[in-house]
């Protein structure tokens, strides 16, 4: 009896059925969550995985592109390239590592134990030094060492050393854009890297039957810009004596094409050494990036500043287009104009006196302005400030552009708008004064200042002119022409007296800002000017940070812009007025 | 008219020799073949550049292949050997010293592990194998096969004994000496014995709450010492959470950088790139990693797919089997083979803490393949005795 109740207990029984399905299932399950997992892997984090393997296995040897040329306008190669080396080691192949390390320190110059350190390191392949001049690489590779690699790439030269330093500006150690417009046309200018494709095994060693790759470099693109090296040099010998004469702090020039906004020069002293960007003015090589950045700031377009007088030719058009103030319009200054509970000086403290529009312009007095956009009214006034783009960014094709520092429309009362009609209480960038001016005075339509020209190859043969937009109708050309006129009396007549070049018809507008914060006697003195004024070839900002002594802008930057227009002009084959001359003379 | 007798139950006898035997899985049977030299492709494909490249494997890139092929062969051999024997047998005293041949398994695997901690090979550190002239072997595998046998046996013995907690601690006492001999040279070994003793039980026992409550007790257990035991916390969990950064997270990293490479179909076959030596021993317990690489998400899913067929051949083998033990000795298999696999894929996919367990049949060891095909021939030996199949 037992016997044969153990004997049925051997047999199988449907609980012990249903638990092996239950496990069996349990095993589906496990299976599908695993296969799930799989494809997570192999589909999600293949692009992750994969690159980091493919990295592992590949030996590459880079062959890098050449990098584009930079031309200025004369089609002279303001950025080209020459012929260095990389060396490096790998660690698996370097057989004597005393004579490697000795070699390579003497030759590189480098510290032996950083030499050391390079390679001892257990790696693939250890860069030691890059950008070695050629005949140093050519030294190294005589020694034949073993484990030791010589790669032939190029490292960008700058020919005109600091020319133009702030515009152009310089490429790293894998020749990518750092600054200026090396990053703006990065792009273009760097073409694409080929390379030489191995593989190789987990100890470094190309595998020999593995097929090598080759992809072969594609130079990059030249870039034909509007910059004129011979205006450029002028600019900044001109910027560089005032900045002497007036020990002033900074010095910008920037010279343009108010047409079609090609810019012809920009400068901002002190500029630096492009071949040896980390060296500082006084030799010194210096890692600090504060202190590298502040260098490399490019004033022109990345720093604000109350434009002062200068603006003046914004409220003038302004009023002009909207028709609240014609050109006989007569006012009175006593000195100052009231504004609501303030008295508001006028820089004339003994007042102009009674004078027509063209004379309030001529003689920059402040109340005439202040009337002005009091006439316009904050909605108008901003619906100009739109108009003339003063609110954005240009646009230049140079990185770190800032904007307008702006009172927001909501909180402009009388007092604010009767500052912002005198250029005062905003800052703008001295680049973005010029555009907006520009459209102003070239008939009415707006301009993108800018450097780039044409996609060229390196034989300068054009490849893809560069577009900028423009806008037209931004004011009528009766006004236009109507400013050209008032702002060349302010050259014949007015405070900008010392912008007169002799037998060309020069207009300028010139403005002293006192910086913030106030009463520390610290001004910038500016001044804008044109020519020919009716038909406007060429304008230039100069802006003085800093002057000692007299800071007014009709006094020592007004001579700035007729010392350049003087060479420039003729340079530029625009012909002297014969009638100019002599106008001027019957009046002398 | 006695002879006529005698030639009717003859007869009779024979019609009942024939329905027992009426039956044997050849499906299973090419399953297990195409696997093997599935395997055998792979172990190839991992190994011979190593093998090409390194004096001690004469610069023979089929150094590997050969030696396992061998082992293969000798497996098949014993497998089918093993599926023409009645498993009976292993309940079945043996005349002159009165024990079982499930018994006597048990006794010897016992032993072996004994030994190997004395005169055992020392290999990366620890005693794992036995040498006996150009032959070596792993003790541990033939535990495997050992426990399988040894439970399935005493649960036979008395099949209601794991109704009851005391029942189970009992096996567990019975089997405590030849898997704890196993940890103390190797823990992942010990796990899969654990597993393996714990699910033949789980399968057997009327009462399946212990089963539960003891898992949820050890996983809480588990997770303690993980979130408060800072100072325990080993470091194989600290490669398994941070793979990518950990020193020490080499092998797996590699192993994900191989599967991740693989794509949808592969680089294709012989075309893995971490087999160069970025894999160490690819070969071995990674050769999923290679499997993923050259065969793709495609082949990864196949291979597993595989494992799926097999483990449901021996399902169906163990839910139609003529009696208890018959049944509990393929439950023993299924667990071996379905835990391997699991914990070998799940392990090179970073999906748990690394632990070396091999892929079964595809893995590179002599032993552990021989052992699994013998294993597979148990199988096989209860798929013949099922009746009117």
């Amino acid at each position: 009896m037992l016997k044969k109740e153990g004997s049925r207990d051997r047999n199988l029984k449907t609980h012990q059925r249903q638990t092996m399905t239950f496990v069996f299932v349990m095993v589906l399950v496990f299976s599908f969550v695993l296969c799930g997992r799989l494809s997570y892997l192999m589909i999600a984090m293949a692009p992750h995985y994969g690159v980091m393997a493919k990295e592992l296995h590949e030996r590459e040897r880079k062959i890098k592109a050449k990098r584009g040329n930079l031309f200025d306008r004369n089609g002279n190669v303001i950025a080209g390239n020459v012929s260095v080396s990389t060396i490096s080691v790998i660690h698996s192949q370097v057989k004597d590592p005393e004579k490697v390390i000795s070699v390579l320190s003497k030759e590189l110059e480098l510290d032996e134990n950083e030499v050391r350190k390079r390679v001892e390191k257990v790696s693939l392949r250890e860069k030691v030094k890059s950008n070695v001049p050629k005949e140093v690489s050519d030294r190294i590779r005589e020694y034949n060492l073993d484990g030791v690699m010589v790669d032939e790439d190029y490292k960008r030269y700058y020919p005109y050393g600091s020319l133009a330093s702030h515009v152009i500006g310089f490429t790293g150690a894998d020749n990518q854009g750092i600054i200026g417009l090396e990053v703006t046309y990065d792009e273009m200018l760097s073409g694409t890297d080929g390379a030489i494709l191995t593989l190789t095994n987990a100890s470094g060693i190309e595998i020999k039957n593995a097929s090598e790759d080759r992809i072969e470099p594609i130079s990059g693109k030249s870039l034909l810009l509007s910059l004129d090296i011979n205006i450029q040099t002028y600019a900044e010998q001109a910027a560089a004596r005032v900045m002497e004469q007036k020990a002033a702090k900074a010095v910008s020039i920037i010279i343009m094409n108010p047409d079609n906004g090609e810019i012809y020069g920009m400068v901002s002293l002190p500029e630096f050494n492009l071949n040896e960007p980390f060296v500082m003015s006084d030799g010194q090589k210096n890692t600090d990036m504060n202190v590298l950045n502040a260098m490399w700031r490019n004033p022109c377009i990345s720093d604000t500043y109350e434009p002062g007088s200068t603006f003046k030719i914004i409220t003038s058009a302004a009023a002009l287009n909207e028709g609240v103030v014609s050109l006989n319009d007569s006012f009175h200054c006593p000195g100052y104009i009231a504004v609501e509970d303030r008295k508001i000086r006028c820089h004339k403290v003994t007042g102009h006196g009674s004078e027509n529009f063209v004379q309030g312009v001529m003689n920059s007095c402040n109340p005439v302005f202040i009337t002005l956009g009091a006439r316009l009214g904050t909605d108008n006034f901003y619906k100009y400030l739109d108009k003339f783009m003063v609110l954005e960014k240009t646009g230049v094709d140079l990185p770190g552009e800032a904007k307008a520092v702006m009172h927001n429309k909501a909180n402009v009362g009388a007092v604010e708008l009767a500052t912002i009609s005198f250029g005062q209480s905003f800052q703008i960038t001295p680049l973005r004064l010029m555009a907006s001016v520009s459209s102003i005075i070239n008939g009415g339509h707006s301009i993108v200042p800018h450097f780039g020209v044409a996609e060229t190859d390196e034989e300068l043969n054009i490849i893809r002119k560069l577009e900028f937009e423009s806008k037209n109708n931004i004011i009528s050309e009766d006004i236009s022409n109507t400013m050209c006129n008032i702002l060349e009396s302010v050259v014949s007549e007015g405070t900008g007296k010392k912008a007169f070049v002799e037998g060309y018809h020069v207009a300028a507008k010139t403005g002293t800002s006192e910086k913030l914060p106030r009463r520390n006697n610290r001004y910038i003195a500016s001044c804008i000017g044109f020519a020919p004024s009716s038909d406007p070839k060429v304008m230039a900002l100069v802006l003085v940070d800093e002057p000692q002594g007299i800071y007014y802008g009709g006094t020592i930057a007004a001579p700035v812009i007729a010392e350049l227009f003087d060479n420039i002009l003729p340079y530029m084959g625009i012909e002297k007025d014969k009638g100019a001359d002599t106008d001027e003379q019957s009046k002398q | 008219m006695a002879r006529a007798i005698t030639a009717r139950a003859k007869k009779a006898k024979q019609a009942e020799k024939a329905k027992l035997h009426n039956y044997y899985d050849y499906g299973m049977f090419m399953l297990v073949i195409f696997i093997v030299a599935f395997g055998l492709v792979m172990i190839y494909s991992s190994s011979s550049y190593m093998a090409q490249t390194h004096e001690d494997y004469n610069y023979d890139g089929a150094f590997f292949l050969k030696k396992q092929l061998f082992s293969a062969l000798l497996g098949v051999g014993a497998m089918f050997v093993v599926s023409k024997c009645d498993y009976h047998l292993l309940i079945k005293r043996i005349p002159i010293i009165r024990i079982t041949l499930a018994t006597l398994i048990y006794l010897l695997a016992t032993v072996l592990q004994f030994v190997v901690l004395f005169i055992g090979r020392d290999v990366n550190g620890a005693k794992r194998w036995l040498q006996f002239g150009p032959l070596g072997f792993q003790p541990s595998e033939i535990t495997k096969v050992a426990i399988i046998v040894f439970v399935a046996y005493v649960i036979y013995l008395s099949p209601r004994m794991l109704d009851s907690f005391r029942g189970f601690v009992k096996v567990t006492i019975f089997c405590a000496l030849p898997i704890g001999l196993v940890l103390k040279e190797n823990m992942s070994t010990a796990i899969v014995l654990i597993l393996i003793m714990c699910g033949i039980c789980f399968i057997a026992s009327r009462k399946k709450l212990y089963y539960f409550v003891a898992a949820i007790i050890v996983s809480v257990l588990f997770a303690m010492v993980l979130l408060f035991g800072e100072g325990f916390r080993m470091q194989r969990f600290d490669i398994w959470l941070n793979v990518e950064t950990h020193p020490k997270g080499f092998q797996i990293l590699q192993g994900l950088y191989a599967i991740a490479s693989g794509g949808i179909f592969g680089t294709g076959l012989g075309e893995s790139m971490q087999k160069l030596g970025f894999i160490p021993e690819s070969y071995n317990d990674m050769i999923f990693a290679i499997i993923c690489e050259e065969l793709g998400l495609f082949g990864a899913i196949m291979v597993v797919v595989l494992f799926l067929l097999l483990i449901g051949r021996i399902f169906k083998i163990a839910i139609s089997a003529p009696d208890l033990f018959g049944s509990l000795l393929c439950v023993g298999v299924l667990v071996h083979i379905a835990v391997q696999v699991l914990i070998n894929i799940a392990v090179v996919t970073n999906s748990i803490p690394s632990t070396g367990i091999p892929l079964p049949f595809i893995s590179y060891g002599g032993t552990s393949i021989a052992i699994l095909l013998a294993e597979m021939g148990m199988v096989l030996s209860v798929s013949n005795r099922i009746r009117g199949y």
